[in-house]
C-alpha cells in the first residue's frame, strides 16, 4: 500500500473530523509557532548585535601593545605614536584595503582672547571625516584643499560653541590652538546615540596638525575593507606587515571584533535556547493533545480497523496508516505553525525595529521536528490499533 | 477445498476453560454451498471465524486449497483472508465515508492492485450485483439491500475460492432478503465460488445443497449429511 494512498486516506479521515483535527493541530501550530518567532528574534538579534560591533563600514583598528622588552628598552614608548608616515604609505600598497583612515591626537588649551579651555586636538586625513560621518551644523566641512594645502582652519564640537564662544557663532573666529591661530569653519552636530558624549573637541587637517605640533606620527589607524571577508585578510596582512617593517614580534595588532562579536553571539544563541526550550515545552504539550485524540480516534474507528483486517490489512498497515494519520495532522499544524511564527515575527520586528531572521534551517527543522511530535506521539495509538483483535473489533459497537 | 481436522478452540473463562468447539471435523468442497446453522452459543460464529481465518485453532489442523494454515502467523492469516475469502456481514460493514466503489476497492489496496486497475475491477463487480448506477453513492444513501450487494462485490471483487456470510440476510426484509440469497446462488453456480453462509433462518438454508448443524461446540449428524463428519 503505497504512501500516497495512505496520505489521501489520512487526510479524508482528518476531513471527517474538521473541527476536532484543527483543535488538535492549535496545539502543535502554537508551539512550532513559538519557537520559530523566539529562534528568529533571537537570530535577528544576534545579528543586528554583530553589525553594530565590526559596524556597516567594514572597519577594523590597528593597535599598538609593546611587548615587555620593548617597555624595558623604551619606558617612554607609550608617549611616542606608533604609525609612521611610511607604515601608512606601504599600508596602501595592501590590495584588500579600500582606505585607510588616520588621525593623531593631542591634549591642549584652545584660547579665545582671554578664556583658555582643555581640548583634545585631533589631526585627521581625509579619509577619517567620511567614515565617521562627520556632519556640521553650522559653516562647512574640510575641503580636500584644506587637506592638501595645510590650512589652518578647524572643525570645532558643540561644546566648544557653548563653553568657549558662550552660544555665539563661532565661524569665522580665530582660536589659539597650542598658540597657533585656527580660524573655525564649521561647527560639528551633536553627537546622537546613546553611548556618545560630547567632548571638547577640535579638528585639524592632518598636515597643520603636523606643523603645530611638529609630529608626522598617527596615533590612530583605522583601515576599511570592502567587505568582511576581506576585512579579516586586510587586517592580518596590515599586523604582518607593521611587525616586519618594525622588527617586533607582534605588537602591531588588529582589535578583532569577530571574537568580540562571536562573544556576542554566544550568549544571544543561549538566551534563544533557553527561550526556545519553554516554547518546545508547548509543543511538547502539543504533541500530548494529538496522542489524545489519536487515541480517541483509534476507539472510535475500532470496527473499521475490524473490516479492515478482515479484509487483508496486516497489523503493519494499520499501523502505517494511523502512524501517517498523526503525522499528516502534525505537519499541516507544523506548516501552519512556521507561517504563525514567521508572520508574528516580522510583526514584532517592524514594530520594534528589531531585525527577525527566518533562515531556511530554521523552517527545515519546524518541518521535521513537527513530523518526529507525530511520530513519537502517533506510534502509541498506531500501536494499540495494530494490535486489536479483528474479531473483538468486528463486534464493537 | 476446505479440511477441518479435530480442531477445537478453547476459551479461558474466568478462571475455566470453556471448550467452544469441540473436535470438528468438516470437509467443504470447492463449489458447494453450505448453510451453517445453530442456537445461538452453540460455537457456530467461532467455527465461521476459524475458516475465515480471524481465529485460530486451539489444537486441530485446517487445511485450506491443501495448505495448513492452522499454524500461520498473523501477516499470512491477513495475506488468505485477502486473497482467499470474502466476507459478507450482517450488519454490511461498508465503511461510512467511503463511496460504494472505494469500499469495494478496499481488499485490492490491502492486495497492491494498483489505482486504474482498482477501480474498473470494483466497477465490474459493482455491475455484477446490479448496483452500475450507485457507485459513488455513501454507504447512508444505499438502502440495506442495496448496502449488502456492495459488501458482496467487495467480497467477490478479489476472485476469491470462499465466500463466507455472517447472518447476511439478517437485517434485511423477507424479499430483499430472496434477492441477496439469488445472488449467492448465481455466484455460485457461475462462477463455482465455494459459499458458506451461517443462518438461523431455515428459508436461507434452503438454498444451500447441504446443511451443517452445530450444537455445544459439536457438529450434529442429521441423516442426510453424514460426509462431513465422518472424514
Amino acid at each position: 500500500m503505497s504512501f500516497m494512498e495512505n496520505l489521501m486516506m489520512a487526510l479524508s479521515s482528518l476531513k471527517a473530523h474538521k473541527m476536532r483535527s484543527i483543535l488538535t493541530m492549535l496545539g502543535i501550530i502554537i508551539g512550532v509557532g513559538a519557537v520559530i518567532i523566539v529562534v528568529a528574534i533571537g537570530q535577528g538579534g544576534e545579528a543586528m548585535l554583530k553589525t553594530q560591533i565590526t559596524g556597516p563600514g567594514n572597519t577594523v583598528e590597528l593597535f599598538y601593545q609593546p611587548s615587555d622588552e620593548e617597555i624595558r628598552s623604551n619606558p617612554n614608548i607609550f608617549q611616542q605614536a606608533p604609525f609612521k608616515q611610511e607604515d601608512i604609505r606601504a599600508l596602501e600598497q595592501i590590495k584588500e584595503i579600500k582606505s585607510i583612515v588616520a588621525s593623531s591626537t593631542q591634549f591642549s588649551t584652545a584660547r579665545l582672547q582671554q578664556d583658555t579651555v582643555d581640548v583634545s586636538a585631533t589631526g585627521i586625513n581625509q579619509a577619517y571625516v567620511k567614515l565617521n560621518e562627520m556632519k556640521v551644523e553650522k559653516g562647512r566641512s574640510f575641503s580636500t584643499s584644506d587637506f592638501l594645502g595645510g590650512r589652518r582652519v578647524g572643525l570645532v564640537s558643540h561644546v566648544i560653541q557653548e563653553e568657549l564662544f558662550k552660544g555665539k557663532n563661532p565661524i569665522g573666529k580665530v582660536i589659539n590652538v597650542a598658540n597657533q591661530p585656527i580660524e573655525i569653519i564649521g561647527v560639528l552636530e551633536k553627537p546622537t546615540g546613546l553611548l556618545s558624549f560630547s567632548s571638547m573637541e577640535v579638528y585639524l587637517p592632518f598636515q597643520t596638525w603636523r606643523t603645530i605640533y611638529g609630529s608626522s606620527d598617527y596615533t590612530q589607524v583605522t583601515l576599511q575593507a570592502e567587505n568582511s571577508d576581506q576585512l579579516q585578510t586586510a587586517g592580518k596582512k596590515a599586523a604582518k606587515l607593521l611587525n616586519n617593517m618594525h622588527n617586533t614580534e607582534d605588537s602591531y595588532q588588529v582589535l578583532n571584533m569577530e571574537e568580540i562579536a562571536a562573544g556576542i553571539g554566544q550568549i544571544t544563541r543561549i538566551m534563544t535556547l533557553i527561550i526556545g526550550s519553554i516554547a518546545g515545552i508547548s509543543l511538547f504539550v502539543g504533541g500530548i493533545g494529538v496522542m489524545n485524540i489519536m487515541l480517541v480516534s483509534v476507539t472510535e474507528r475500532t470496527r473499521e480497523i475490524g473490516i479492515r483486517m478482515a479484509l487483508g490489512a496486516t497489523r503493519a498497515q494499520v499501523l502505517t496508516q494511523f502512524l501517517i494519520e498523526s503525522i499528516t495532522l502534525t505537519l499541516i499544524g507544523g506548516i501552519l505553525g512556521i507561517f504563525l511564527g514567521w508572520g508574528t515575527a516580522s510583526i514584532v520586528s517592524f514594530f520594534a525595529g528589531w531585525p527577525s531572521l527566518v533562515s531556511w534551517q530554521v523552517v527545515l527543522g519546524g518541518v521535521v521536528f513537527s513530523m518526529i511530535i507525530g511520530v513519537v506521539f502517533g506510534l502509541l495509538p498506531a500501536n494499540k490499533a495494530s494490535k486489536l483483535d479483528p474479531i473483538e473489533s468486528l463486534r464493537y459497537e | 477445498m476446505i479440511v477441518l481436522d479435530t480442531i477445537t478452540k478453547t476459551y479461558l473463562l474466568g478462571k475455566e476453560n470453556v471448550n467452544v468447539l469441540n473436535n470438528i471435523s468438516l470437509t467443504i468442497e470447492q463449489s458447494e454451498f453450505v448453510a451453517i446453522m445453530g442456537p445461538s452459543g452453540s460455537g457456530k460464529s467461532t467455527l465461521m471465524n476459524m475458516i475465515g481465518c480471524l481465529d485460530k485453532p486451539t489444537s486441530g489442523d485446517y487445511f485450506l486449497s491443501g495448505e495448513n494454515v492452522s499454524h500461520y502467523n498473523d501477516n499470512e492469516l491477513a495475506r488468505v483472508r485477502n486473497q482467499s475469502i470474502g466476507f459478507v456481514f450482517q450488519q454490511f460493514h461498508l465503511l461510512p465515508r467511503l463511496s460504494a466503489v472505494k469500499n469495494v476497492e478496499l481488499p485490492m489496496i490491502y492486495a497492491g492492485v494498483s489505482k486504474a486497475e482498482r477501480q474498473s475491477r470494483a466497477e465490474e463487480a459493482l455491475k455484477k450485483v446490479g448496483l452500475s448506477d450507485r457507485m459513488d453513492h455513501l454507504p447512508n444513501a444505499l438502502s440495506g439491500g442495496q448496502k449488502q450487494r456492495v459488501a458482496i462485490a467487495r467480497a467477490i471483487v478479489n476472485k476469491p475460492k470462499i465466500i463466507l456470510a455472517d447472518e447476511p440476510t439478517g437485517a434485511l426484509d423477507s424479499k430483499t432478503s430472496i434477492s441477496i440469497m439469488e445472488q449467492f446462488r448465481e455466484l455460485n453456480e457461475e462462477e463455482g465460488v465455494t459459499v458458506i453462509v451461517v443462518t438461523h433462518e431455515s428459508e436461507v438454508a434452503e438454498y444451500a445443497n447441504r446443511t451443517i448443524f452445530v450444537r455445544d461446540g459439536m457438529i450434529q449428524l442429521p441423516s442426510s449429511s453424514t460426509r462431513g463428519a465422518s472424514e
